[in-house]
Order: structure tokens, then C-alpha cells, then sequence
């Protein structure tokens, strides 16, 4: 899974929110850090959503729209939709087996 | 606050994200924690498109970094081996010469990991940073401590503990450049990994004196040195030979 991007390095976290964030259609920055501060918990700086997002457009992952008020909307491209998709299947994988193992050792 | 912050990334990211960026940050006032973010965003930004601007846009910075940190490296990786040499020598009257040889050494090494690491910061961004962020703190730790000693106002002998601090972080920044630099397959990978071997020889051979084995200690500190000198010269005189290829000249 990870081989998929293998240039994210500390930005694959990120990145894999700003995807799933823009999953639901085109979204600009601001936008995309409210829906994974929603989504987590937790708050995405400016610095890290630039950093992932200069990446996940260099990969074709996402694109540019024409920005509006000086906000840029980003929408997920084809290849990112089945990179994503590839990614949650992944995770979800892991994290049922993760389940199974504890069911294992609770009985 | 907002306009500085962005003065921060490089002027071809600017030329792309600078609007849109400031957009964001006049969402919500800045705190602490948004400060952090933006400005190691910029150190990272820094360190990618500077590797981007090799075959693209500014070829003759480019060159003329190689050129600086191949140099650097050199004049460095010298005076801290004279440096070191004449503190251990103990020689009578030394004592400043041998504090501005190593000061300004501490100085040439972190501009010489600055100049020569745009490859490696495109393949190896994470290792090239720490090596950078490891060396600074190390370098500004001993620079001012040793300055402070010379000018009579520091409240130790600075080769007490800060020395060591420095050694150590310069060291340890070293090693981290030569493996990044390795991995990336660039300038030289025997340089690289003379410069790997040379800082875990010579903390080994401390490691040892400090458990009363002088001489073989003594022998590997001299060995890790010589590795050590080694890898930054053959590195340094590599960025100065590949600065001349006529690929990587403006057209």
C-alpha cells in the first residue's frame, strides 16, 4: 500500500486525510482543515496541508481549480480516487485483522 | 506576521501558492502551534524545490551553491581536525587560534550540508533536515558559547561541555548527510560513506578511552578523524567537479 506513494514520507498521514477529505468533491484549504479537524480530533496546519498538498498534486493525485476569492479548490483526480480507494481498502484490511487477533486472544 | 511567515517558502512556491496560502490565514488568528507548522512547511518547501531547480529554472545558483558547499566542506572538515588537534596537544598559546579554527569550522560544515544537499533533499527529504537541524543546534550551541569565551564573558570554559555538544551534533549531522547522500546515490558514495564510518569510529574510540583503553581508543579517534576529513573532502571536491559539467551549466 504504501509503495503507491512512496515520496509522501512524514506527509503520507496527511495526505491520506486530504484525499479522504476531498472523497465528497472539490473542496479549497480552508475547507479541507475544518473537515479533518472535524474528522479527527485533531487540527491540520497550513504548513503541513501545503506540504502534502504540493505533493499529492505533483503525483496527479489531486488538481487545481480556478480559485474563487483568491481560494483555490483542489478536486481528487481518477488516479487518486483509486489510489484512495486502494489505500481504505488496505487499512481496512489491517484493521480487521487487528479485530480477529484480539477476538483471538480475548477467548 | 502573515506576510513574513510566507516570505519564508521559497519565491517559486510563492509565485504559485502565495495567494491562496494567505487566504487561509486570514481564516483564524495564528497561534504558536500555526507558526511551527508554517515555518517547518517553508524549511521543507526550501529543501524540495531547491533540488527542483537543477535541470529547470536557476541552474546558476544551483551551480554556484555546489560550488559553496564544496568548498565549505573542505575548509570545514580541515579546521576542525586542526582544531581538535591543537586542543589535543595542549600546545601553549593555542588556545585562541585553536577556538576560531573550530568556530568557524562549526560555520563551513553547516554551510557546506546547506550548499551540497539539494539531491539528496529531493530523494531523502526527512534525513537531509535532521542532518541540517541536528548540525545547527550543535553549531549554534558552540558558537555561541565559544564566542562568549573569547570575548571573556562566558561563565565556563566552553570546551567543558558545549565543545562536546558541538563535536557530537556536527558528528552525529554528518553521518546523517552520508547516509542520505549515500541512498541518493550522488556525488560520491565512498565520501559518503567515509563520512558515515568516520563519526561512529571516533565516538566508539571515545567510548573506549573513557573506559581506560588509551591507545586503542586514541587510535580509533584518530582513524574516525581521518574518515571523517576524508569523506567531507572527496565529497566536497566531488559538488566542485560536478559544478563544472557542462549539464548543469546555464544555457
Amino acid at each position: 500500500m504504501e509503495g503507491k506513494i512512496p515520496a509522501f514520507g512524514r506527509f503520507a498521514e496527511p495526505s491520506l486525510l486530504i484525499l479522504v477529505s476531498l472523497s465528497n468533491g472539490p473542496k479549497h484549504g480552508y475547507a479541507i482543515m475544518q473537515d479533518v479537524e472535524q474528522g479527527t480530533g485533531r487540527p491540520m496546519g497550513a504548513g503541513t496541508l501545503y506540504a502534502a498538498l504540493t505533493r499529492l498534486e505533483e503525483q496527479g493525485l489531486i488538481e487545481p481549480l480556478q480559485p474563487v476569492d483568491r481560494r483555490r479548490p483542489y478536486r481528487l483526480t481518477a488516479l487518486g480516487a483509486s489510489n484512495l480507494t486502494e489505500q481504505l481498502r488496505g487499512l481496512s484490511e489491517f484493521a480487521q485483522m487487528g479485530l480477529r487477533q484480539l477476538g483471538g486472544t480475548s477467548s | 506576521m502573515r506576510s513574513l511567515l510566507i516570505r519564508c517558502y521559497p519565491a517559486r512556491w510563492r509565485a504559485r501558492y502565495a495567494d491562496e496560502f494567505e487566504a487561509i490565514l486570514e481564516e483564524r488568528p495564528l497561534g504558536p502551534f500555526d507558526v511551527a507548522d508554517i515555518l517547518l512547511g517553508a524549511l521543507d518547501a526550501r529543501l524540495r524545490f531547491r533540488g527542483h531547480g537543477v535541470a529547470t529554472q536557476d541552474p546558476r545558483r544551483f551551480t554556484m551553491s555546489l560550488r559553496i558547499g564544496g568548498i565549505a566542506a573542505i575548509v570545514g572538515a580541515s579546521l576542525l581536525v586542526i582544531g581538535l588537534a591543537l586542543i589535543g596537544g595542549r600546545a601553549r598559546g593555542t588556545e585562541t587560534a585553536s577556538a576560531i579554527a573550530l568556530l568557524v569550522a562549526f560555520v563551513a560544515l553547516l554551510v557546506a550540508l546547506t550548499g551540497m544537499s539539494a539531491f539528496q533533499a529531493r530523494s531523502n527529504p526527512w534525513l537531509v533536515w535532521t542532518a541540517f537541524a541536528v548540525a545547527a543546534v550543535g553549531t549554534v550551541v558552540t558558537f555561541i558559547a565559544g564566542v562568549s569565551d573569547l570575548a571573556g564573558v562566558g561563565p565556563t570554559d566552553w570546551r567543558d561541555g558545549p565543545l562536546a555538544l558541538g563535536v557530537v551534533a556536527v558528528g552525529l549531522g554528518s553521518a546523517a548527510f552520508g547516509i542520505a547522500t549515500y541512498r541518493g546515490s550522488v556525488l560520491s558514495r565512498k565520501g559518503a560513506l567515509s563520512l558515515v564510518i568516520g563519526p561512529a569510529i571516533g565516538f566508539i574510540g571515545v567510548f573506549a578511552v573513557g573506559q581506560n583503553l588509551w591507545e586503542l581508543g586514541m587510535l580509533l579517534v584518530l582513524v574516525g578523524m581521518v574518515s571523517f576529513l576524508a569523506g567531507w573532502f572527496t565529497l566536497g571536491v566531488a559538488a566542485i567537479r560536478l559544478d563544472r559539467t557542462p549539464a548543469l551549466k546555464p544555457a
